[in-house]
């Protein structure tokens, strides 16, 4: 298993956002977490990335613990996050967002030997072209290649967020962590964020992500989870999932079901 | 273009005491070149890693303090007293920077603190005056040589400095745009505009605000170790808030945006007052009125007006 959350609960003051939370991920899967708005999705992806500290409960990463590690360390052992509203650099271009995003790929290669090319920038050369070519073949899956010389201020939202899902892949994650990717994209944008997601898990990277459109997860996850009240109230594959009570309830409310 | 102007200015700067006359030309261009070194290593840890530093002073002062107390009461030669100059400064922003960034201070909350460490640094200098001769200052007697094929070259004389402060500039500049062109510089941009998202892309915040802080620092002791030696003096004044703030007005008037802009920058604000010929009242009366003018009306300041709003990456 790549990754395992165990006993995952967090409480804000008196507010229980994620309450008992367990679950696995396995390596190549596409896995959906469910639940209407205040459900605890975003909670729980923002304490896989270490963005938060759960009040209880553990986090396995490759059999390795990673309760209380940084952000910056999560990323870079292979758990990247998107975020639901797209975090950019507003007056950069989508290439030199690219470019910043590349520093991990960078450090993997070289590690402290990345001092040396200070003096000498030559004996990078060819991860930098290694890196050049990813950015292309990202930007080109991510369907950016058009828009790369453009500022992240004039992109349109959806543009916005696939810059988002580029730079995450940038960084060679194992793990990729989109929190809610499809919100205020059109019909037309959802269609193309599947197909660009698809072409990801294609290139080996599992992906987690959160929705609360039944909708457009329902198609892409192979397994999925279901959180009301920051509890768990269904896992399995999604389409069991879907159509079991107690979603069906915590969507529609009881005299629906 | 824009990536030529560095070297021809090099070029021209190398062939200028051709035409220069008088020693007080001299004497203007030379501080001028010293400040502008200021200035570009501030910009560093300003304008490329966006943190609003008051502790460049106390760089800067210190080590001025540290090369001359070793060289006049230690009989050290200048060359070696540089390094424990700039290893005091390097601890000095280690320990200030990872007690400022541990604690997450950002903007005003980063500058006040940071002003805060100055002025106790300097308040020391001050009381120290078994040390440091307190307010009177220390002057500075001894010239530091230079091994040349053709025996030791004393820096003396305006022609010699001129060109000593050149090299201090052209290495501070050349540190800063190694470092800025690298990986850091990248990691330094990320933090600049967007700090939470550059965490989630693995950078290591506190880290290479650290990094930045403390580059930025050591530069601006490396100016004040030949500083102090070209005045002849050194007082507390060095540590100043003033001084932090003359080296950020620098900044802004020649542009936050670019590793040349503070060089204008430097070298405009040093020769001003001595270009305005009139009473002193008047003088530091245009002074302002200019460097305000200019803020307000460029606010990406002298070269920003030449250069395409882009920052490099």
């Amino acid at each position: 298993m790549l990754f395992e959350a165990r006993g995952l609960t967090k409480r804000f003051g008196g507010l229980t956002a994620v309450s008992d939370v367990s679950f696995g991920i396995d390596e190549g899967e596409i896995i959906g977490i469910f639940g209407p708005n205040g459900s605890g999705k975003t909670t729980t992806l923002s304490l896989i990335a270490g963005m938060l500290a759960p009040t209880a409960g553990d986090l396995v990463w490759q059999g390795q613990g990673i309760v209380g590690r940084r952000p910056f360390e999560i990323a870079e052992m292979g758990i990247v996050k998107t975020f639901q509203n797209p975090q950019l650099f507003p007056e950069l271009t989508v290439l030199d967002h690219m470019r910043i995003a590349s520093h991990l790929g960078f450090k993997r290669a070289l590690g402290a030997r990345r001092l040396f090319t200070l003096v000498w920038p030559w004996a990078a050369a060819d991860i930098e072209s290694g890196a050049d070519a990813k950015m292309k073949d990202m930007l080109h899956l991510c369907r950016l290649t058009e828009a790369r010389n453009e500022k992240a201020a004039a992109l349109s939202y959806g543009a916005e967020k696939m810059l988002g899902v580029a730079m995450a892949m940038m960084c060679d994650p194992k793990l990729l962590l989109l929190d809610e990717p499809a919100s205020g994209l059109g019909q037309e944008e959802i269609v193309n964020l599947e197909a660009v997601l698809r072409d990801l898990r294609a290139h080996g990277v599992t992906l987690c992500i959160i929705d609360h459109k039944v909708g457009f997860l329902g198609r892409l996850a192979d397994r999925s989870i279901a959180l009301a009240h920051g509890a768990m109230i269904a896992q399995g594959a999604t389409r069991d999932v879907l159509a079991s009570d107690a979603v069906v309830e915590a969507y529609l409310g009881r005299k629906h079901a | 273009m824009m990536r030529f102007v560095p070297l021809v200015a090099l070029a021209c700067a190398l062939a200028a005491p051709l035409f220069i006359r008088s020693d007080s030309t001299f004497a203007i261009v030379t501080f001028g070149l010293l400040l502008a070194s200021l200035a570009v290593s501030f910009n560093l840890i300003f304008g490329f890693t966006g943190q609003l530093s008051f502790f460049h002073a106390a760089s800067f002062g210190v080590a001025a303090y540290i090369t001359a107390i070793l060289v006049s009461d230690y009989r050290w030669n200048f060359w070696l007293a540089i390094g424990p100059a700039l290893a005091t400064v390097a601890m000095l922003a280690l320990v200030v920077g990872a007690i400022c960034f541990r604690f997450k201070l950002r903007e005003f909350y980063f500058a006040v603190v940071t002003m805060a460490f100055s002025e106790m640094i300097r308040l020391v200098v001050v009381n120290w005056n078994s040390v440091t001769n307190g307010t009177l200052g220390m002057t500075v007697t001894a010239q530091p040589t230079l091994w040349s094929p053709s025996g030791p070259v004393a820096l003396s004389g305006a022609r010699v400095w001129y060109y000593v402060a050149l090299a201090v500039l052209v290495v501070t500049y050349v540190v800063c745009q190694r470092v800025l062109a690298s990986w850091i510089g990248r990691c330094f941009a990320a933090i600049r505009l967007n700090e939470q998202l550059g965490e989630t892309l693995g950078v290591n915040v506190f880290l290479y605000k650290l990094l930045s802080f403390v580059i930025g620092s050591v530069l601006a002791g490396l100016v004040g170790c030949f500083y102090g030696f070209y005045t002849g003096f050194i007082e507390p004044q060095y540590l100043s808030i003033t001084q932090s703030l003359d080296i950020i007005s620098m900044v802004l008037l020649g542009g936050v945006s670019s590793l040349f802009g503070p060089v204008i920058g430097g070298l405009v604000l040093t020769a001003l007052p001595h270009v305005i010929d009139l009473t002193a009242e008047l003088r530091i009366i245009l002074y302002g009125a200019i460097l305000i003018f200019v803020i307000l009306v460029m606010p990406r300041g002298i070269f920003g007006l030449f250069e395409r709003p882009h920052h490099a990456v």
